[in-house]
């Protein structure tokens, strides 16, 4: 029993970081219709900036957290105004390239200015974990699981509560409509990609302790986060969480249970079933409809 | 004057300590050929292995400053060519084209990932031109390639000091053998599976893990529950190795373990610290294990502000050993140049003492280092060359 809490806990750990950056996904193709393939690269940015600020610099942990969340926003507007809006009027297709080649500038630009050595960020908290019974419970497992639960509210509260929220929402559901009932699209848009941007960046953060930092942690990350998307239903806030959570148990299980170099087929293995048996995922809408 | 051991060493750290590391001597692979004898060079600028690569570029940088400054070779200033091989196979295999393509290039370094030299090894028969490498698969130098040359001591020796040392001098004789499924990891656990055979231990767990992976819990419990007093290790990616070593000990694994080289690489001891204190590991480079490997630290230091590990070791060694060579064959002639590394005895590097085998393997045992605290302390060699 107690091997299956702890695989549990570690399963829902990374579920989570998976959860975080599947939700800047689902926010972006929402929004535009497209999905952001350097939506990874925002946390290995994110993850770079603390090193800097907290590592190098030795900034107090909570400005540089500050710092680097604001960099992200920065980072989101700039990918914005750079990356989509350019091409917000042609096709899907040459949006998806462009965020491709974002991702290959954001990797190459963080190697030639940082170099290419991982680097450690210290975890927020002293202690790394404590016991109960025997399961060990890591402290920066548990804050990533607070901190996406806190989140996923406030998305909720925003997006439902807040009338910029039900702008965001409208302008994700229909561009033409949202903008004959004077509600700015552009700015909408904006304020989505830098939402997500932050998000990136939180999940970056705070699984940089687990993780490292390195060049290549945005894009290990983001292929899981991008399955789980897919799992749970691509556009669907709620999928997203679902399926990042369900992602990362059942890939803990899997290699527990099954096999341990098989671990990343285990997520492959449900991403190809859900595709070929229910590709709306799990609360995607149909597609007949979304046609 | 003849160039001694130590007056090559001794310049090679006089030139990097006055920062005379000339970079217009490494060049990319597009610049044109002058009056110099030039070597290529594969090696990751990119991708995960990029950290490796600027290390091994830095040892080659050292020896091949001392080569020039102790008269080049054949009288000329001998001069590296490099390409990045992306950290991958394909990667790899580009990159070797790339070199190969350029006729005057007289030999080559290629990687310190075996499985990239097996994915080279095809293009490396077909250019007929020495070949220096670090991968540690044993299989690599039974390929009947006779252009690769190892630069390091193979799997097979470190598999053996390994479970001699754990055996032994631990007294350990039920173990748990954690490794990649890639080419090195595959290769070494296996070599460890026979030597603890021989060696009268047995293997308790056998277990596997894909590069790059983000979590161990599951290897780790796998420890826990198969009873294993010891732990044997080949990690490929000091980033696994990091993650691994933190959730052994936050899951209250405290078993000895020792592993394979890159448990003490630098990057690996900067990312796992305390999790790593007190762990063993067989390296081919240990700074207090000779006078040449000594040196060799001092001159690397005073470049890199680092202490220097195998990465760099073994291409400062290829580098030294390769313009030895070229001047023993007194021709740039490949055959020659491998008649030449062939005929190779008793040189000191920093890695060891080099004896070329007729298979290509220079180096034939490893040392075994501890960590204290965080110092990398030589504990002994184990040494298999018989003349």
């Amino acid at each position: 029993m107690d091997l299956i809490l702890q695989l549990l806990f570690t399963g829902i750990g990374i579920g989570a970081v998976y959860a975080l950056v599947a939700l800047g996904f689902v926010l972006i193709f929402r929004a535009t219709n497209v999905v952001n393939f350097a939506q990874g690269e925002f946390s290995m940015v994110a993850a770079f900036l603390m090193v800097v600020f907290a590592v190098d610099l030795q900034w107090p942990y909570w400005l540089s957290f500050l710092l680097a969340i604001g960099g992200m926003a920065l980072l989101g507007a700039l990918f914005n105004l750079g990356v989509y809006y350019p091409l917000r009027h042609r096709t899907y297709l040459p949006v998806i390239i462009s965020t491709i080649g974002a991702s290959i500038f954001l990797a190459n630009t963080t190697l030639a200015l940082y170099g290419p050595q991982p680097q450690v960020l210290p975890p927020v908290f002293e202690t790394q974990g404590f016991l109960i019974g025997p399961v060990f419970l890591d402290t920066q497992y548990l804050l990533i699981i607070a901190v996406t639960a806190v989140l996923v509210a406030f998305q909720y509260w925003f997006f439902e509560h807040t009338l910029i929220g039900k702008k965001l929402q409208a302008t994700s559901q229909d561009k033409e409509m949202a903008a004959l009932l004077g509600i700015p699209v552009a700015g909408m848009i904006m304020l989505t990609f830098v939402y997500s941007a932050v998000l990136g960046g939180i999940a970056g953060i705070l699984v940089a302790p687990v993780l490292f930092v390195s060049i290549q942690m945005g894009a290990t990350i983001a292929l899981k986060a991008f399955a789980a998307t897919i799992i749970g239903g691509f556009g669907d806030v709620t999928g997203a969480i679902i399926g990042g959570l369900a992602l990362g148990i059942i890939e803990t299980f899997g290699a527990a249970y099954v096999s341990v170099p098989y671990k990343d087929a285990f997520a492959f293995i449900v991403l190809v079933a859900f595709l070929a048996l229910r590709p709306q995922g799990i609360f995607g809408e149909r597609i007949a409809e979304k046609a | 004057m003849r160039t001694t051991r130590r007056v090559f060493l001794k310049s090679a750290a006089t030139v990097a300590a006055t920062g005379l590391v000339a970079p217009s001597i490494i060049r990319p692979a597009s610049a044109q050929a002058g009056g110099t004898i030039r070597i290529g060079m594969v090696l990751p600028v990119t991708g995960p292995g990029a950290d490796a690569g600027r290390f091994a570029l830095n040892g080659a940088k050292i020896a091949l400053e001392a080569v020039n400054k102790a008269g080049g070779v054949l009288g000329k200033p001998m001069e590296l060519i490099t390409e990045d091989d992306q950290t991958t196979n394909p990667g790899a295999v580009l990159a070797f084209s790339k070199l190969a393509s350029q006729p005057d290039l007289v030999a080559f370094l290629g990687s310190i990932r075996s499985t990239q030299n097996h994915a080279m090894a095809p293009d490396i028969l077909k250019t007929g031109k020495p070949v220096a490498f670090g991968g540690t698969d044993p299989v690599l130098t039974q390929l009947g390639n006779p252009w690769l040359f190892r630069f390091r001591p193979n799997d097979s020796f470190s598999a053996r000091v390994i479970a001699e040392y754990g055996v032994s001098n631990l007294g350990k004789k039920k173990w748990a053998i954690i490794h990649s499924t890639d080419a090195f990891g595959t290769s070494g656990a296996k070599a460890l599976t026979e030597a603890l055979g021989k060696a009268g231990a047995t293997v308790a767990l056998d277990q596997g893990y894909t590069n790059q992976s983000q979590d161990f819990t599951p290897v780790v419990l796998a420890i826990r529950q198969s009873g294993a007093d010891v732990i044997g290790s080949y990690f490929t990616f000091e980033n696994d190795l990091g993650i691994f070593a933190r959730q052994l000990r936050q899951l209250g694994v405290q078993a000895p373990w020792v592993g394979s080289p890159s448990i003490v690489n630098v990057t690996a001891l900067k990312l796992a610290g305390p999790s790593l204190y007190g762990t063993y590991g067989v390296a081919d480079y240990a700074e207090e294990s000779s006078n040449v490997a000594r040196d060799f630290g001092k001159a690397y230091r005073a470049v890199m502000k680092l202490p220097p590990d195998n990465q760099s070791s073994w291409t400062f060694d290829a580098v030294t050993v390769l313009a030895k060579a070229i001047n023993a064959a007194g021709k740039t002639d490949p055959k020659a140049i491998r008649e030449a590394l062939l005929a190779v005895r008793g040189h000191e590097g920093a890695e060891g003492t080099y004896n070329f085998d007729q298979n290509g393997d220079g180096l034939h045992g490893y040392n075994v280092v501890r960590n204290d605290k965080g110092n990398i302390v030589f504990d002994k060699r184990i040494d298999f060359y018989k003349a």
